[in-house]
């Protein structure tokens, strides 16, 4: 029993990675946690639904689409809910405020002119699980972990190597610094942006073919949150880190403990880290995390 | 300190208009009779919600055209619980101010509970369509009946009897799981009821597990539910929650046969399921190839273009005749006297069947439970039990 609950916790905390890698990134620019992006991320599995079920499209051209059009919404979330008061200088407090708002315009939005009703992907990967030492796991899951493994590896490539990845590295410091060296922040920020969407709707994509598609679907975000905050907020491998670990923590304590209690214990585990801990186990400096 | 005090009451303008703050109007003219109907227009239930509230527009319709009731034209006032017991609480409040002769709905024992403690006091009748928990007509308080509520629908003990009746002898289960939502009344509480009727003809429950509501993941807990190797896993829960507990069944490998209640009555369960819905088993209050409800059936699906997602639109037009039938004995729009007629309804032709209701319980008398199964991707009627 153990083995399957570590290999279902790792399963649970790798999708919790990929979330948390998207906040972190928002995060590790511009100092607030992007409230919206579990809305980016309902969107994103929207778009890949409709592409896949109504357009009729193939399901890897529909996972590129809902990747690309996650990223185009959360390029404009940024564009028209972030760029003004970024260019104001205002307190993270009020992106804060403002991406709450979004948040549930957004929902709302959803429920209005698509409506409530739940939506699930079609069996395309079969419903079949891989046994191993005694324990059984879907081959979805599989397939989704060495995916957004991929992904994140893709990202932490980009940003090592690439110019864009530099100079966001390097804003990641100090931003005012980068601009003082000429890097047009703005499409700095932007890129950071349409990255993170690109992954929310990776993320999407798989909450839709694992559970379902629906309004709310975004909530599950505040699990990356905390992923986030355990690896350190704006730290890249302490996201992915940070996500199996409460992963595999969740499932431990759902199975040997109580799965009522589950939540509890992990916002738990939010407020003692940030009390105790508060640039999480990865964190750079303290001051400006949390 | 400025910009932190915008900041502050900005956060306080937005709480508020989340909350919503709804305002009574003053009911002007007599000559209509005012029916409030209390649903899930939005939320995880906003599905039989809609239906509901389509079916009642469309009843309402049809008696206006013949002439209303007592003269008067009827007048259906819906307003949204989103399945919630607060939001239903302001709902009732809401609807007593416009004044409603009576309440048809809501569909969840736990907002049926909570909205009794404004109908009683209020008293104003409120009859829930598909609340099945004891508790929606019973104070355990007091443990005598709520003068105001009643219900069309039958209640859970009778519904889990049933499930664990079925699972003994037509499943030849010797052992059982349960997995309830301990956020709901009607999920713990049916779970219960089918845990003691299953115990009580000696059969061995080997797991009986909790979740919160709006789980996704029930993983963890069909760890547990594996390791102990049910023959018949029970599922008291909604379509969404039931159709996941099936999937993650699936990838885990858990080899048990499914049984649920009347809340997984929804299509959705075989598309959210998929394959590892088939051969599932429920019971359910009615069913789509009832030769009974044939003819409403074709009018809804003339009027709305889609089949309507039982029962709750059958239990909500049986409330509604059972209201007018009230009406019509009491020669009067007095709350007060409707519901003492209402008490005393008796073999009234509603859409299900007959409706009797019990005047100790304030539940139908003999309603009839069906059990359907999920097969290629349907629901098959399997068998009929009837309350006694």
């Amino acid at each position: 029993m153990l083995i399957q609950t570590l290999v279902t916790g790792l399963a649970i905390g790798g999708i919790y990675a990929l979330m948390a890698v998207g906040y972190s990134l928002v995060f590790s620019i511009l100092n607030f946690s992007n409230f919206a992006y579990g809305s980016i991320i309902m969107l994103g599995a929207y778009v890949g639904y409709y592409l896949l079920m109504k357009a009729g499209l193939p399901l890897a051209v529909s996972v590129a689409g809902s990747v690309m059009g996650a990223a185009f919404l959360c390029y404009l979330n940024e564009r028209m809910a972030y760029s003004t008061l970024r260019k104001r200088n205002a307190a993270s407090l009020y992106f804060m405020i403002s991406a709450m708002g979004t948040a549930i315009f957004l929902e709302n939005l959803v429920y209005a002119t698509i409506g409530s009703r739940f939506y699930a992907f079609p069996e395309i990967i079969t419903q079949q699980n891989i046994t191993f030492w005694g324990a059984s796991i879907g081959v979805l899951d599989v397939f989704a972990i060495v995916f957004s493994f991929t992904a994140i590896y893709m990202l932490h490539y980009f940003l090592q190597h690439s110019r864009v990845g530099i100079a966001i590295r390097a804003a990641s410091y100090d931003m005012q610094v980068c601009q003082l060296n000429g890097v047009n922040i703005t499409r700095l920020v932007g890129w950071v942006f349409l990255l993170a969407g690109a992954l929310a709707g990776l993320s999407g994509m798989f909450l839709g073919m694992k559970y379902m598609v629906y309004p709310t679907m975004g909530w599950i975000t505040n699990k990356a949150y905390i992923a986030a905050v355990i690896g350190g907020l704006g730290s890249l491998p302490g996201a992915v880190v940070g996500g199996l670990i409460l992963g595999v923590l969740e499932t431990l304590v759902s199975t040997y403990v109580s799965s009522v209690i589950r939540d509890v214990f992990s916002f738990s585990l939010l407020v003692v880290l940030l009390l105790v801990l508060p640039t999480g186990l990865f964190g750079k400096y303290l001051e400006e995390k949390v | 300190m400025r910009t932190k005090w915008l900041a502050l009451s900005l956060a306080w303008v937005f709480a508020v208009t989340l909350a919503g703050c709804g305002s009574s109007q003053s009911s002007g003219d007599a000559d209509v009779i005012r029916i409030g109907q209390a649903v899930a227009l939005t939320g995880d239930s906003s599905m039989w919600g809609q239906a509901e509230k389509n079916a009642l527009e469309m009843e309402v319709e049809k008696i206006n055209a013949k002439g209303g009731v007592l003269g008067k034209k009827l007048k259906l006032i819906a307003y949204d619980t989103r399945a919630d017991a607060t939001e239903a609480v302001n709902v009732t409040k809401r609807l007593l101010g416009e004044g409603v002769v009576g309440i048809i709905g809501p569909g969840q024992s736990g907002v049926a509970i909570a909205m009794s403690s404004v109908t009683e006091p209020g008293k104003v009748p409120l009859i829930a369509t598909t609340a099945t928990n004891p508790k929606v007509t019973m104070d355990d308080k007091t443990s005598k009946v709520r003068k105001y509520s009643f219900r069309t629908c039958f209640i859970d003990p009778f519904q889990g009897t049933v499930a664990a009746q079925f699972a003994a002898k037509e499943l030849k289960a010797r052992t059982a799981a349960v997995i309830y939502d301990v956020g709901s009344d009607y999920s713990a509480w049916l779970g219960k009821y089918f845990i003691a009727e299953f115990e009580r003809q000696g059969l061995k429950v080997v797991a009986n597990e909790a979740f919160r509501s709006g789980e996704l993941d029930f993983r963890a807990i069909l760890g547990k539910v594996k390791e102990a190797g049910p023959d018949v896993l029970f599922i008291p829960t909604m379509q969404k929650e039931a159709a996941l507990v099936m999937k993650q069944s699936a990838d885990l490998g858990i080899k048990a046969r499914f049984l649920g209640g009347d809340g997984w009555g929804s299509p959705d369960l075989i598309t959210l399921g998929g394959s590892a819905v088939e051969g599932a088993y429920f019971v359910n209050l009615a069913s789509l190839d009832d030769p009974d409800i044939q003819n409403f059936i074709k009018d809804y699906k003339e009027k709305y273009h889609q089949d309507p997602i039982l029962p709750n639109p059958v239990m909500a037009i049986d409330g509604l005749y059972a209201l007018i039938d009230a009406i019509t004995r009491a020669n009067s729009t007095d709350p007060v006297k409707i519901a003492e007629q209402l008490e005393k309804t008796k073999d009234l032709p509603v859409l299900s069947g007959k409706l009797t209701i019990d005047p100790v319980t304030h539940d139908p008398l003999n309603k009839p439970a069906v059990i359907q199964e999920v097969k290629d991707g349907k629901f098959i009627f399997k068998a009929k039990f009837v309350t006694q």
